[in-house]
């Protein structure tokens, strides 16, 4: 990777951030750095700037102002005020220290209500964490033009619908957070899903750390923000345990903890202890204490802590009752109550909702298998594997349907 | 900017009549958020039922005159407001300050500007 790759990948989210907000327009913004790097290229040799994010912006912004002269002269309007010229020293010299952060702001029009869900976490990861179209458009799986208009059509509902550059104010807060914070989640969730973390999430999950840690940065009194930065935190710890040397998932209650990384949930643990001394429990706080409840553990001799888990799935159920949390709460029910219990709360949930839902078909095929109904056991694996998971998944569930009934 | 409030209710709940009381409640209702949008609203109406629509449909190029609406749908246009406001955000304040019966949706469109 070159100097200017790295400060590209680096500084993106923030240069564009701060252009964005400067000039009111994404497409300007992004045009801008695009050019800014171009012109790196041949400008950065034989000696590259003391602060490359500063020379981009700085570079960025004149070609933008450049832009809108051209437009006005071509609409016949007044020019605007010619920009000072920097010289080559002043550019070598300019400090990002005075590029005033924006990413917050571009998260919260990223994000905002009026842009439809999908395309809003695909804008956050183009725009903020700076991954390119091809990349998201993997991590979704989508076709990479089918992405392309998406997020066209998202920035074209910005600038025509008049979505403000502003923050929104204090009765909005909590409203617009709460579709940040969602955006992040699937953003996340699509990370998570995947426990190998190779090829098309490499790089991905680490990008929302980032973004989580600029938004606890930034919002350092919200107990959402750090509830949800602390489940990052504790879910990515326990990234190195989830495959095995033979490239196979590995489920939760069989990861060594040796190997989770300490420092990770370290920093959970202080997002998490923070969260609840801001706010009352919520059912991010609570996914949050379900996951340090885990992270707990210190090896494989000690007990799974089941029964904490239903405990914590029992008061989660209690503030937000959906499919995927009942569902969640049936494994750890299985473990304390039974898989007869169990199955009987999974075979309670709606069918057709869940249908495409990985999840649902493995814990089915797990209950039915520990109860010894094998034939349905192995169907119901196959029914999982019809889904087309991840190499990880499917290694692991192709054992479990091999073992079934053997 | 300028935005259109398109008002959509399933126009059933307002009965048949053009002055039954559901009617007479919405539209004091409607009267109260006019006067208290004052010059942000620049102007607006209600609807006749869409039992009063006819729609001329042009399709290759011949026209036919046919009664009802464009569309069967579950909720009906049934009147707008038409208002300036600085973006979306406020335009959407005022959105969910429109009076519905019961359910309903706002859609919250943008003008074009020539």
């Amino acid at each position: 990777m070159t100097a200017l790759d790295r400060a590209a990948r680096d500084h993106k989210g923030r240069v564009v951030a701060a252009l964005a907000a400067r000039f009111r327009d994404l497409d300007l913004a992004e045009e801008g750095f695009a050019e800014a790097c171009a012109r790196a290229v041949t400008a950065w040799v034989p000696t590259p700037p003391r602060d490359p994010a500063a020379w981009l912006f700085r570079v960025a912004e004149r070609v933008a102002l450049d832009a809108l002269r051209r437009r006005a002269i071509r609409a016949g309007a007044a020019l605007p005020p010619p920009d000072p010229e920097l010289n080559a020293e002043e550019l070598l010299m300019a400090d990002s220290a005075l590029i005033p952060d924006e990413r917050l702001r571009l998260i919260f029009i990223c994000c905002h209500p009026a842009i439809h869900p999908e395309a809003r976490a695909a804008l956050t990861l183009k725009l903020v964490c700076g991954l390119s179209t091809s990349e998201i458009a993997r991590a979704f799986l989508i076709p990479e033009t089918a992405l392309a208009q998406r997020l066209v059509r998202a920035k074209r509902k910005i600038a025509d619908a008049g979505v403000p550059f502003e923050m929104p104010g204090p009765d909005a807060w909590a409203e617009r957070l709460g579709a940040v914070l969602s955006t992040i989640e699937i953003a996340y969730a699509k990370a998570h899903e995947d426990a190998g973390g190779a090829g098309r999430h490499a790089g991905y999950a680490r990008e929302i750390l980032g973004i989580t840690a600029i938004l606890t940065d930034l919002a350092p009194q919200e107990s959402e923000v750090l509830a949800l930065a602390a489940t990052v935190r504790f879910a990515e710890a326990r990234r190195p345990a989830r495959i095995d040397s033979g490239g196979m998932m590995v489920p939760l209650d069989r990861q060594d903890p040796a190997l989770w990384d300490k420092a990770l949930i370290a920093e959970g643990r202080l997002h998490l202890a923070r969260a609840l001394a801001l706010g009352s429990a919520s059912a991010r706080t609570l996914q949050a204490l379900i996951h340090a409840e885990w992270c707990l553990r210190r090896s494989l001799d000690e007990p799974a802590p089941w029964r904490s888990i239903l405990v914590l799935y029992d008061a989660l159920l209690e503030l937000r009752d959906d499919p995927v949390i009942r569902l969640n709460r049936a494994v750890a029910l299985a473990e304390v109550a039974g898989p007869a219990v169990a199955l009987a709360e999974v075979d309670a949930l709606d069918a057709a909702v869940l249908a495409d839902f990985l999840p649902w078909h493995v814990v089915r095929a797990d209950l039915l298998a520990r109860l010894g109904q094998n034939d349905a056991a192995r169907s119901t694996y196959d029914a999982a594997l019809q889904l087309g998971p991840e190499k990880a998944e499917r290694l692991w569930l192709e054992a479990q349907r091999d073992a079934s009934g053997q | 900017m300028q935005y259109m409030l398109l008002i959509y209710e399933d126009e059933k709940g307002y009965g048949d009549k053009l002055d039954s009381p559901e009617i007479r409640d919405i539209t004091a209702r409607h009267m109260a958020l006019v006067g208290e949008l004052g010059s942000t609203r620049i102007s607006g109406a209600g609807l006749m039922p869409t039992a009063t629509a006819t729609t001329v449909r042009t399709t290759g190029g011949k026209q036919a005159v046919h009664d009802g609406p464009f569309a069967e749908t579950k909720e009906q246009l049934g009147g707008y407001y038409l208002i300036e406001a600085p973006d979306l955000d406020a335009a959407i304040a005022i959105a969910k300050r429109v009076p519905l019966r019961v359910d309903g949706a706002i859609e919250v469109r943008p003008l074009i500007v020539h």
